[in-house]
């Protein structure tokens, strides 16, 4: 699949299928994941693949924001400790956060160029996360990445033209596209 | 939520637990996350009866979970039909609070006049 397709298809899934997620599925995922650019090559991520039921339904549980049922989820952690010892303050305090997101893009991504749905969770209980899946500190819970085969994917939401949001050389000089 | 098999009280602390923990993530999340979360809430509050035997199936509670399980995600993209989908979600339950006291009213009489 055309890497602009996958990006401009993607959508954030919320209704799914009961089928199960392949296992070799899950691993193109993760191993799409840490192929993320990470500043300083700190690579501080730490992901728990939650398929156990039980575990599962005590994840979405605790989770606002997780909607409908999957059979996969996916943890995307960040290792303070690791990024604090290789990259200092900064790896700690905002190349770990960014990293995880670019992580987490990338298995979205492949997620959904593999025919999978996905979204993204913030919205959850970072503490009740920490004592369910047993992270120890130093191990902070980033993103939850559900995953699952889509049954009703949304209609793409509205997206500010570049235009708007697009500077040329100066900040506040108009950016043309080309297109426009 | 919806899980088959749940009991009343099982139902009733994970609703509780999505209370709890949407209260606590409220403090850092978009402004708008609260009445979405309101909004979930009152969805996931009429499944009640799904669960409990002892309760009667209100049809008024199905048809707005219904109209709010189909408006609520417009948070993420059109904050304005969002606001315009609750400010609908309290005049049907305005309307129906009307029909409800009008009912109950009626019923008073009824009973004071047998009382006679």
């Amino acid at each position: 699949m055309d890497v602009f397709e996958t990006i401009k298809g993607r959508r954030s899934i919320r209704k799914f299928k009961s089928k199960a997620v392949e296992r070799e599925l899950t691993e193109k995922l993760l191993t799409a994941a840490c192929w993320a650019p990470s500043g300083g090559n700190i690579q501080p991520w730490k992901f728990i693949v939650v398929e156990d039921r039980t575990t599962l339904d005590m994840v979405r549980k605790i989770s606002p924001g997780y909607f409908g049922e999957t059979p996969l989820a996916i943890l995307v952690c960040a290792d303070k400790m690791r990024a604090y010892k290789v990259g200092g303050a900064m790896g700690r305090d905002y190349l770990s956060i960014a990293d995880c997101a670019m992580a987490t893009e990338n298995i979205v991504l492949a997620a959904y160029a593999l025919g999978l749905g996905t979204c993204i969770i913030k919205s959850f209980s970072h503490a009740a996360m920490k004592e369910i899946l047993e992270i120890p500190e130093g191990v902070e819970p980033e993103l939850l990445v559900v995953v699952g085969y889509p049954d009703a994917p949304p209609a793409p939401p509205r997206r500010i033209p570049l235009k708007e949001n697009t500077y040329l050389n100066k900040f506040g000089q108009s950016f043309q596209p080309a297109g426009a | 939520m919806t899980k088959a098999g749940n009991t009343g009280n099982e139902y009733l602390f994970e609703l509780a637990l999505f209370l709890a923990t949407s209260a606590r993530n409220c403090i850092d999340e978009p402004p708008l996350y609260g009445p979405f979360r309101l909004l979930d809430a009152l969805s996931r509050l009429a499944d009640f009866p799904e669960h409990d035997e002892s309760l009667d199936k209100d049809p008024f509670l199905k048809e707005v979970k219904a109209f709010v399980d189909e408006k609520k995600f417009l948070v993420t993209s059109d904050v304005e039909g969002f606001t315009q989908a609750a400010d609908e979600l309290v005049e049907r339950f305005a309307k129906e609070l009307k029909r409800r006291s009008a009912r109950n009213r009626n019923k008073g009489k009824t009973g004071s006049l047998h009382a006679k």
